[in-house]
């Protein structure tokens, strides 16, 4: 656990400061919310695999003495207590009061909120005979994968907000901020929108002030006509194509886990690179 | 034949009783609501995966593989990485131990738990390499071990409580715009073991999927990425509540019963078969009440999951033949039946029923007596055979029920006719029909009422699923559990009410003896099945063949 959370500090810190000259922007909205949101999800998901000594039961069970509330009514809320301990352990970098602040808050609940959105219902009927008259449902943790298609929709459609003073909520309603959209005709954001209020720089070029690598030398694919064409990618620069021979696994045989038997076959490949 | 205590009841003290039994029903339904806990508990878990380096399993040693702790095992976080490569499949144990440590206390399981499942959800993920085989469902073969030991024991002292290889069929789908590497297949739940008792502080389930290339069990199963095993148990506040509610009954429903036979025995007659049925309705209920669940808390009693199943199954078909019984009883149409036998239809009817129900439950729960692994519906011979058990048994409720509305058709036809001839009679008939009209009208009523009440609580049960709020956060009801303890309550009830309100009254409509109002209700009978009244002449086909195949 100790190790889990030194290693994710360093690195929501590398992505923090890579970011910090620009944390307005549609992409750090987007870094933050996953952050956030992985680091519920896999507070939760070692929850589960019991190996963490400090996940807690829900809070009625917390009321009553160690020991009695478990056997009164048992114990088993991971989600939530990921999701707390993503609110305490996320949240705590963010310093300050200012706008971007609260920007970052807004997205990292984002992120949070994915995750608990996403719980699947799962039920399993044991009743008399094992019949339906007793009926138990749990909820189940998606892949993090889905969520992460999910933060990426909602980074597509992020919206630009206004960067004004504007009103929090008190007590429960903490985390709910009244943002504007810069554009009028749009709604406002909601609890499960990104916001940012920067736009993004274009990515093209070079930027270590900024930490930004450019994308001189990256792969890109030649038939593509989204970002990860050549087209985009390489902002109109041109890009070079190549022909490579590799060898690589061929003809495998899998099994459930673990063990792949393969041949090593040759291969003849194109690569397209941003000049 | 006498009145029952209903007919001599003032319409004010009837009212009071009514509503007193009401409130009753709604304690009982607030008890459950607001008390007591959901009835289960789940603790969803993803289990370890150790690796069983030495092949310790596959060599025969029962030792067990611990996912935590101080001799945990040696395991691996994926199935897929570099860390898995030198690994084979045969020596992966996927093993899992509740309850967990939560806030740094290491928690134990308590036999308040009652009963402990486990079911196994596999996480496939979609790759075009090595898909699932989607044609076919495929075969797995699980090898799993379960252990449990006392909280003041070490590890070397994992008991072994179940050991056993089982089949399962694993279906799974995925939806044809997320077939993309890394998405998940839904597969369906795959049942693992029950456990009738929690004995134990301490469980371990070791399980292992093993491939060989002779066999072509957990073959095409895909790509697992997880295993997760699933716990459910029984609350330990839920059970204090039953237990409480069950000892309070018992008594209650005994004392009843013992003051109904005494009226019946202190008429100085036979009894007649509302009354024995009614007795033995009241006997079997005693029984179900009886709290014999106790001695779960200090001995190791599996069978009590078993136990109660039949208890409960035999006060239903009870409860399903006194309502034949009474109402044939009732039926006003001078044939003299007043004998089981004149009941052997429906009774079968209802005998066979239960006995597909019985025999289904034997063969699943029973037999977990002695595997806990087994389940009927893993292999095809016996989910085939479940199903015939369970389709016998709707199809016999079915013709039951057909049988119970026909019946009660033809008398409140029976009761239509005879009103009109009613002014005619003389006052003692008279009285002797109304109160007759009155006892199954009022039964009637009640009957229907609180299987109404039964059948609408199961449905917003399943519609609203478990928790109800109401308001702000503080007060919620726990639906199920109220569910479950009000309909126990309210069979409770029922049962107490027809004990009270049916047994014979000591007062007499006119006659100042017992001698005499049985003569003359004698004489009245007899002279009732030579007067041809109307319904007589009516239904006279129909009571003939009611008598044939009575005779029959």
């Amino acid at each position: 656990m100790l190790l889990m959370m030194m290693m994710m500090t360093t690195t929501i810190k590398r992505i923090t400061i890579s970011l910090q000259y620009h944390t307005g922007c549609r992409e750090t909205a987007f870094v933050y919310s996953i952050t956030s949101a992985a680091v519920a999800y896999s507070v939760a998901r070692s929850c589960a695999e019991g190996g963490v000594s400090t996940c807690s039961c829900d809070n009625r069970v917390d009321q009553r003495p160690a020991g009695e509330g478990w056997e009164w009514s048992g114990c088993s809320d991971n989600a939530r207590f990921g999701h707390k301990f993503s609110r305490k352990f996320v949240d705590v970098l963010e310093k300050g009061r200012d706008f971007r602040y609260m920007i970052n808050l807004h997205n990292n609940e984002v992120g949070r909120v994915h995750v608990t959105n996403s719980l699947k219902k799962v039920c399993k009927c044991h009743g008399m005979s094992g019949s339906c008259t007793i009926k138990t449902c749990w909820m189940m943790l998606p892949k993090f994968r889905s969520i992460g298609d999910k933060l990426k929709d909602r980074f597509d459609g992020a919206s630009q907000v206004l960067p004004e003073n504007s009103v929090r909520g008190r007590g429960r309603r903490r985390r709910k901020f009244n943002f504007s959209p810069a554009n009028h005709m749009h709604k406002k954001p909601g609890r499960r929108d990104l916001v940012y209020f920067e736009d993004s720089p274009s990515f093209c070029d070079r930027e270590s002030s900024l930490g930004l690598g450019g994308t001189k030398g990256r792969e890109c694919n030649a038939s593509s006509l989204g970002v990860d064409g050549c087209d985009l990618m390489c902002c109109g620069r041109g890009f070079t194509t190549e022909e490579y021979t590799v060898r690589d696994r061929c003809q495998c045989i899998f099994e459930w886990c673990c063990t792949v038997k393969c041949k090593m076959c040759t291969f003849n490949r194109t690569r397209s690179t941003c000049l | 034949m006498a009145g029952v205590v209903l007919e001599t009841l003032g319409t004010k003290k009837l009212s009071v009783l009514i509503i007193s039994l009401l409130l009753v029903l709604a304690a009982f339904f607030l008890i459950g609501g607001l008390v007591s806990p959901a009835p289960n508990n789940v603790i969803d878990t993803i289990a370890m995966n150790c690796v069983d380096k030495q092949k310790l399993w596959q060599l025969g040693t029962s030792k067990p593989f611990l996912p935590r702790g101080k001799n945990a095992c040696y395991h691996i976080d994926s199935l897929h990485e570099d860390q898995a490569k030198k690994v084979d499949p045969n020596q992966i144990v996927f093993s899992q131990w509740i309850p967990f440590i939560k806030k740094h206390n290491q928690l134990s399981m308590s036999r308040w738990f009652q009963n402990l499942i486990g079911v196994v959800d596999l996480e496939i993920e979609f790759t075009s390499k090595n898909p699932y085989s989607e044609e076919k469902s495929p075969e797995m073969l699980l090898e799993a071990r379960l252990y449990g030991r006392f909280k003041d024991e070490t590890d070397d002292d994992w008991r072994l409580i179940a050991a056993s290889q089982e089949r399962r069929t694993l279906e799974c789908a995925i939806e044809n715009d997320m077939r993309e590497e890394g998405q998940r297949y839904n597969c369906d739940l795959l049942p693992l073991f029950e456990l009738g008792s929690v004995y134990y502080d301490f469980y371990l389930i070791n399980v292992r999927l093993p491939v060989s290339e002779k066999d072509e069990y957990n073959d095409n199963i895909g790509r697992l990425s997880t295993f997760k095993i699933i716990f459910i148990h029984q609350n330990g506040g839920f059970t204090k509540v039953w237990f409480s509610m069950k000892t309070v009954l018992f008594p209650m429903v005994l004392a009843a019963l013992c003051w109904f036979w005494n009226r019946v025995i202190s008429q100085g007659r036979s009894t007649n078969l509302t009354e024995r049925t009614l007795f033995s309705l009241g006997i079997v209920l005693s029984v179900m009440n009886c709290p014999v669940e106790w001695f779960t808390l200090a001995f190791n009693l599996p069978f009590m999951v078993l136990l109660n199943d039949i208890r409960d199954g035999a006060f239903y078909a009870m409860l399903l033949s006194f309502w034949i019984i009474f109402v044939g009883e009732h039926m006003l149409d001078q044939i003299e039946r007043n004998k089981l036998s004149a009941y052997w239809k429906h009774m079968t009817v209802v005998l066979l029923a239960c006995l597909a129900l019985l025999i289904f439950e034997m063969c699943e729960r029973g037999r977990q007596l002695v595997n806990p692994f087994f389940s009927i519906w893993s292999s095809e011979v016996g989910s085939i055979a479940a199903f015939t058990f369970i389709i016998v048994a709707s199809v016999a409720a079915c013709v039951y029920f057909l049988f119970l509305c026909y019946l009660v058709f033809k008398v409140f036809r029976n009761i239509s006719t005879k009103r009109t001839s009613l002014l005619h009679m003389s006052t003692f008939r008279r009285k002797y029909y109304s109160g007759l009209i009155f006892r199954f009208k009022f039964l009637m009523i009640v009957t229907l009422l609180c299987a109404a009440l039964t059948v609408i609580f199961f449905i917003l049960g399943q519609v609203s699923e478990g928790e109800w709020k109401w308001g702000d956060e503080d007060i919620t009801l726990e639906y199920t559990s109220a569910f479950l303890t009000g309909v126990y309550g309210m069979w409770n009830v029922y049962v107490m009410a027809l004990l009270a309100l049916y047994a014979p009254s000591h007062k007499h409509f006119a006659a100042d003896s017992d001698a005499d109002i049985d003569t003359l209700s004698h004489e009245e009978e007899v002279q009732l099945t030579q007067v041809p009244s109307t319904s007589a002449s009516e239904g006279s086909n129909l009571t003939s063949f009611m008598a044939k195949t009575a005779a029959d």
